[in-house]
């Protein structure tokens, strides 16, 4: 599942979450979970305003998307200098673990 | 040793000198912050300029403030406060300047303003509008050392290449001072009140902070947590020691991070799609 800017979203995306009108989850949704997008679809999501769609698997590749291990290796430069430090350990095992989770098997791209 | 400082303090001081700013600028510095007829004055100025308004309105709308539509400066003050429309005002165009010249440092200012918001949300404090104002502008101080000291910015640039240092100790070194001290100054040549020219100021240095810990311990944090996400450039890749003073002063710990962590990733797909549509905007404008 990835979320992507609305602008990027394109015919035949298959949605991973149901829209709503609002950031919160209540109400009835615009446009249900596994819809797929049409045209006309994602043309009345823009004239709604919507920002941003879940989407099934990770269809959009911006200039620079990395793999899972291209991902962790730039969050070690990162943290080069910190990481020493205790507080800081923590938090980089908390961005790391957060991007597994995230670039796993359902979402990110496997290393050639 | 302090010569550089002083000069450099000096141009900062004397606002003539600085990126031109709107006429109303003064008007507004003129007017009480309280009074509700000078309010209504303040919204009628801003609106007279239809420029600034846009501009304004544009950055109220960022997702730094948690998507509120906004249409107008009259709601703009109601909704966020006369103090963040003010400060929007005064540096409306430094952010003109970074989305035209400076597109990463712009995107980290927004991730950073975006981060102060989350936390300052889920911690439950006070006046979120002011801390993620805060956040928006933590970093101007690196804009105006670009444009007044452009030779001594690149000396910084080749500084932290060469010793792969954080930009501010690349700045103590070539400038005798640093950005957020350089941001500090011109938060106070704007007389922007302490709860943001402290934040500004002390984002690099939480225990120095006085009245306003609490907003500087947030925009610290939030720098951080936007630098370990790799979004934006901010001038140098590093992420910065998260220091004790902040980490105690908000009374954190590793699970509220690690769900901060979650919710803010999530966010960061709206900034940069903010972003985005600034920038089709600027290269429409260019075009014309």
């Amino acid at each position: 599942m990835q979320k992507i800017p609305l602008m990027a979203a394109k015919v035949g995306m298959v949605l991973a979450r149901d829209v709503f009108r609002t950031e919160s989850a209540n109400g009835i949704p615009i446009c249900g979970k596994d819809t797929e997008l049409t045209d006309s679809l994602i043309a009345r999501l823009e004239n709604l305003n919507i920002q941003s769609v879940y989407v099934e698997g990770h269809p959009v590749w911006s200039e620079g998307d990395r793999t899972l291990e291209e991902t962790l290796r730039d969050l070690d430069t990162r943290f080069e200098k910190v990481r020493q430090d205790p507080l800081m350990a923590k938090v980089y095992d908390i961005y790391a673990e957060y991007l597994k989770r995230s670039m796993g098997e359902s979402g990110g791209r496997k290393a050639e | 040793m302090d010569e550089k400082r002083n000069e450099l303090k000096k141009i900062i001081m004397d606002t003539k000198t600085l990126p031109t700013l709107p006429g109303v600028i003064s008007k507004l510095n003129s007017l009480s912050d309280n009074d509700k007829s000078s309010v209504q004055e303040m919204a009628r100025i801003v609106s007279s300029d239809q420029v600034l308004s846009a501009r304004i309105l544009r950055l109220a709308n960022s997702p730094s403030y948690g998507f509120y539509r906004v249409s107008t400066i009259s709601n703009a003050m109601i909704l966020l406060g006369v103090n963040v429309v003010k400060s929007l005002a005064l540096s409306s165009s430094i952010f003109e300047i970074m989305e035209k010249n400076s597109v990463g440092l712009w995107e980290h200012s927004l991730g950073v303003g975006v981060a102060s918001n989350l936390i300052a949300t889920k911690l439950g404090l006070p006046e979120c509008e002011e801390i993620a104002t805060a956040g928006l502008l933590h970093d101007i101080g690196k804009v105006i050392i670009s444009l007044k000291c452009s030779e001594a910015e690149r000396e910084v640039r080749r500084v932290i290449g060469e010793k792969r240092v954080h930009m501010r100790e690349a700045e103590q070194e070539v400038i005798d001072t640093d950005h957020a001290e350089v941001g500090g100054w011109l938060a106070k040549s704007w007389f922007l009140p302490d709860k943001l020219s402290e934040p500004i100021n002390c984002h690099h240095n939480v225990a120095a902070s006085g009245n306003h810990r609490i907003k500087t311990a947030v925009v610290h944090i939030a720098d951080a947590l936007i630098k370990a996400s790799g979004f934006g450039d901010s001038g140098d890749g590093y992420v910065p020691q998260i220091q004790q003073a902040a980490w105690d002063t908000l009374k954190l710990d590793e699970q509220i991070i690690a769900d901060l962590v979650e919710e803010l990733e999530d966010k960061l797909v709206e900034v940069k799609n903010f972003s985005l549509e600034l920038q089709q905007g600027v290269d429409n404008a260019a075009t014309y």
